[in-house]
């Protein structure tokens, strides 16, 4: 009975993917430019990211959630599905996070560099483009895969405001099929060749753009 | 009432929960710290099968979702017979899951200390545990400190999962509250300040520890 249900388990995992990606995906692109801010820009800006950083990086995913599904979500004349909630909230938190990581990335890279590349002409945008980033993409390299890791588990939070992921249809199996440990052994399982698998990929894209002698840096965790 | 009155009014309400988060996290904050010591060392000094439990342990309890793993305690070992509250599950699981976090600390600061100070040790004539109690861990803990301290933070933030094992937490009464009065925005706002909080104070605490500690180079 549990081994038939595994395809709706595969279903499952695909949405609980869609999730993580997506909401890594909306980190990234917030996180980035918040990160550079971070370092450069002006005193009031940093203090409205300061903000920004302590709520979403101080507050449980849990509670985020629910202030993103219930809090906003129940505001008059708004509707956000479950999904979009799950990115809205998990997608804002990793920008906190991911912004972190682009920022030590960037105070990583030594001043000089910024000095000698202007020295020799390039624009800062010149100088960003081709001396800061290459580089400080590198060094957030394994940073973003523990990042990867730590958003795919919190994830499996989504079930509680109501999106289908693999969460959510390991409790309905579970319930439906009485075999509780079964079941959540199973999508413990599940859960761990998602991230292991995430890993690995992330370690081959770290080699493949290793540059031999350049140092290397860690990132943050979650459970 | 204003948004902010009824801020305010939610506070006293919450106490209760606040109590139980509290005693959560103190429970299995220390009791994290121990696994992880434990786990860490069983990783660098342990014999082929003592090491190969150890990193099982590590890379199954970090590949899988704390929930997923609390989920099991309280409603899968049930199913063959082994029971426990949900304050008990709760910390079993935090303190087995921040453990497996902790132990990759303390591995990296065992690595970190030369070889040549075991083998010091060892010559004058002190056992492996002896020297790994006196000359080893002193060292271990302060260099594991600083990533030891995020751990407990990251506890704090997490012990509101302990809502989804039925325990009436910080986040389980702040449910309760928004379901009852439909002011979801402003008591689950107020709930991450009160987190925040904590995980503000847990960290200048921590800081505070690790400066204290801290051996003049």
């Amino acid at each position: 009975m549990i081994w038939k249900a595994i395809p709706t388990l595969f279903a499952g995992a695909g949405i609980s993917l869609a999730l993580v990606t997506s909401s890594v995906a909306v980190g990234m692109l917030l996180g980035v430019p918040i990160g550079v801010a971070h370092v450069y820009a002006a005193r009031p800006v940093r203090a409205a990211l300061w903000l920004f950083d302590r709520i979403f990086r101080g507050f449980p995913a849990i509670v985020l959630l629910f202030l993103a599904f219930f809090g906003i979500g129940g505001l008059p004349g708004i509707k956000i599905s479950p999904f979009a909630a799950v990115v809205i909230a998990l997608g804002l938190r990793s920008a906190a996070y991911q912004a972190q990581i682009y920022r030590g990335a960037l105070e990583m890279v030594e001043r000089g560099q910024v000095d000698a590349a202007r020295a020799i002409g390039l624009s800062m945008l010149g100088t960003i483009r081709h001396v800061l980033l290459p580089q400080a993409a590198r060094f957030s390299l394994p940073s973003l895969s523990n990042e990867y890791s730590v958003v795919l588990k919190d994830t499996a939070l989504a079930f509680t405001v109501g999106v289908v992921d693999l969460m959510s249809r390991a409790k309905f199996l579970a319930m439906r099929s009485r075999e509780l440990l079964t079941v959540y052994l199973l999508v413990a399982v599940f859960y761990f060749v998602l991230t292991h698998a995430g890993i690995a990929l992330f370690r081959l894209a770290e080699r493949r753009v290793a540059i031999p002698g350049m140092g290397q840096r860690q990132g943050r965790r979650t459970m | 009432m204003t948004p902010l009155a009824s801020l305010i009014e939610s506070i006293p309400e919450l106490w209760s929960g606040l109590l139980v988060t509290l005693r959560l996290i103190a429970v299995s904050a220390p009791a994290g710290l121990a696994v992880g010591i434990v786990v860490g060392l069983a990783h660098v000094y342990g014999g082929r099968l003592v090491r190969g439990l150890a990193i099982a342990y590590q890379l199954t309890l970090r590949g899988v979702p704390l929930i997923v793993q609390l989920f099991i305690l309280y409603y899968g070992l049930p199913r063959i017979g082994i029971t426990m509250t949900p304050f008990v599950a709760a910390t079993l699981g935090f303190t087995l899951c921040s453990g497996a976090y902790h132990s990759e600390y303390v591995r990296g600061a065992v690595l970190s200390i030369p070889d040549g100070q075991m083998d010091a040790g060892r010559a004058v004539g002190m056992s492996l545990a002896r020297t790994v109690r006196h000359v080893i861990l002193p060292q271990v803990f302060r260099k594991a400190l600083p990533g030891c301290s995020n751990e407990i933070v990251y506890l704090i933030k997490y012990s509101s999962l302990a809502y989804l094992v039925t325990l009436v937490d910080l986040t389980g009464r702040g449910r309760l509250i928004a379901y009852e009065s439909f002011r979801f925005l402003e008591t689950f706002f107020v709930v991450g300040l009160i987190y925040l909080a904590l995980v503000t104070l847990a960290a200048s605490l921590l800081r505070l520890i690790e400066r204290r500690l801290r051996v003049p180079m």
